[in-house]
């Protein structure tokens, strides 16, 4: 069986479109809810968050579902590659321990049942497979030839991510009253914990005795982190999306440290993308105004 | 920029730049929709090209039959979702179809009652929404009921009394305003 799949051969039917992170940040509209379009700067509703008082809440919640979906989809295929690509042995080269193929098999048995109930909880919310465009990021996150910036990448920094927004989501499912919503992502949060807290013990074992190799993964996971930002669409800060869940990444092996780090990455990366947008509003205002 | 005039509709910018949408396209898609709907009222659409959130809402300029119509939508209110940043012919479809069919209730002396799309609350808006997207399905345009059905329970309830305001208020025709917005009582 081939090793080392690139993103471009993933298997996809007709249905779905790919789009990757260079293409989504190419798009130069602001994907920010204006101040002026706010009703009331004390509710709830008046940042960016997905709450059930925003009037957009079903079909952002249906696409941020897609989104989870898909991310279960390419969770699936990075945890069975990392099962499957790298020989069984101590752990140094391009070996990973028994255990952790063990480990990594295991995941992909859950993220193979997060797509089945992720793929319910889209026909529930009246949305179809496919509906929505996939970005591949996720993916690419799993593609190094080192297995531990794998661990790094998808354990840590996208499996970080689910906790996120599974934490979110579930919140919103509480808040609307969705009985399956609600449900479904507590449990699906639960198993997120438990990949987050595999990768991080075994990011240490591994690289126990290697501190160049652990400094290497730990970088690598910062600017996978930075990526998963989505132009600090992630973070504490008032304008996010989404909020840092402290006390479940805390639960998987963060230390304060590490989230601060990560909220602030989204912070940098909020900067970066509101001085990009404005540019690109300032270049078309100049065009319209010709 | 000024705006592209093609027949009865009106499509400003005439030409976008952070977009690849094309005015000719969107006057069309929404001339056909007109038709289709047996609505002959100018219509004039502006789209807000710098934000790619989805917010539509739409207003006449009088209560009479004869009124021009105007919608201002954000760029993602008619973008295909899955080739971002394109116009998508059914996300248009459905969205401005809805705002049409907002925009003939509001010209019945019984609508009198129903206040600016900005001024709606979440309910009304949610209850207008299903009354509208019932009648865009029968008119053969592609919606999905499930979302709209989904739309609705965020809004009145995960119940069975949700579930049959939806079914009512999909399946109708020729409402009033109280009797569009009659299930709020319920919540």
């Amino acid at each position: 069986m081939r090793q080392f799949f690139p993103v471009e051969d993933l298997a996809r039917d007709e249905r779905f479109v790919q789009t990757n992170m260079a293409e989504r940040l190419a798009d130069t509209r602001n994907p920010m809810e204006p101040a002026s379009n706010r009703k009331s700067a004390k509710s709830r509703s008046a940042g960016n968050r997905l709450t059930p008082d925003r009037p957009d809440a079903s079909d952002r919640a249906r696409g941020l579902m897609h989104g989870i979906m898909v991310g279960e989809i390419q969770a699936l295929e990075g945890a069975g590659r990392t099962a499957h690509d790298f020989e069984a042995g101590d752990g140094s080269g391009d070996t990973i321990p028994f255990e952790l193929k063990l480990d990594m098999a295991r995941q992909a048995w859950d993220e193979a049942r997060h797509v089945e109930i992720s793929a319910k909880l889209g026909d529930w919310m009246g949305t179809e497979l496919g509906e929505f465009q996939e970005n591949t990021v996720l993916f690419e996150a799993a593609c190094s030839n080192d297995p531990v910036l794998r661990l790094a990448g998808v354990n840590r920094a996208l499996e970080g991510l689910a906790i996120d927004v599974f934490t979110q989501m579930k919140e919103f499912g509480d808040l609307a009253g969705d009985p399956y919503l609600e449900f479904c992502e507590d449990w699906m949060l639960a198993d997120e914990v438990t990949h987050v807290k595999m990768g991080s013990d075994w990011l240490r074992k591994v690289t126990e005795k290697d501190p160049d190799r652990r400094t290497k993964a730990l970088e690598f996971q910062q600017v996978v982190d930075k990526l998963f930002s989505f132009g600090g669409a992630r973070g504490d800060h008032e304008e996010s999306s989404f909020k840092l869940a402290r006390r479940f990444r805390e639960l998987a092996g963060f230390t304060d440290d590490e989230n601060d780090t990560i909220n602030k990455l989204g912070v940098d990366a909020f900067n970066e993308r509101s001085q990009a947008v404005k540019q690109a509003q300032d270049a078309a205002s100049a065009f319209a105004d010709a | 920029m000024a705006a592209l005039v093609a027949g009865q509709v009106s499509v400003d910018p005439a030409e976008f730049t952070q977009v690849k949408y094309d005015a000719n396209e969107i006057a069309a898609i929404v001339g056909s929709l007109a038709e289709t709907l047996g609505v002959s009222n100018s219509i004039s659409l502006v789209v807000d090209e710098t934000t790619l959130l989805a917010k539509i809402t739409c207003s006449i300029d009088a209560p009479s039959s004869d009124a021009t119509i105007l919608i201002n939508a954000m760029s993602g209110a008619i973008e295909n979702t899955k080739h971002l940043t394109t116009l998508g012919v059914n996300q248009t479809q459905t969205s401005v179809g809805r705002m049409l069919l907002r925009a003939r209730d509001r010209m019945r002396a019984d609508f009198a009652g129903a206040g600016a799309d900005d001024d709606l609350t979440l309910a009304e808006s949610a209850a207008w929404d299903t009354y509208c997207a019932g009648r865009l399905a029968r008119a053969g345009i592609e919606i999905n009921t499930q979302r709209w059905r989904y739309n609705h329970r965020n809004r009145f309830g995960f119940s069975n009394a949700g579930d049959a305001d939806f079914e009512r208020l999909w399946a109708a025709d020729e409402l009033s305003w109280s009797e569009v917005v009659a299930g709020i009582a319920d919540i």
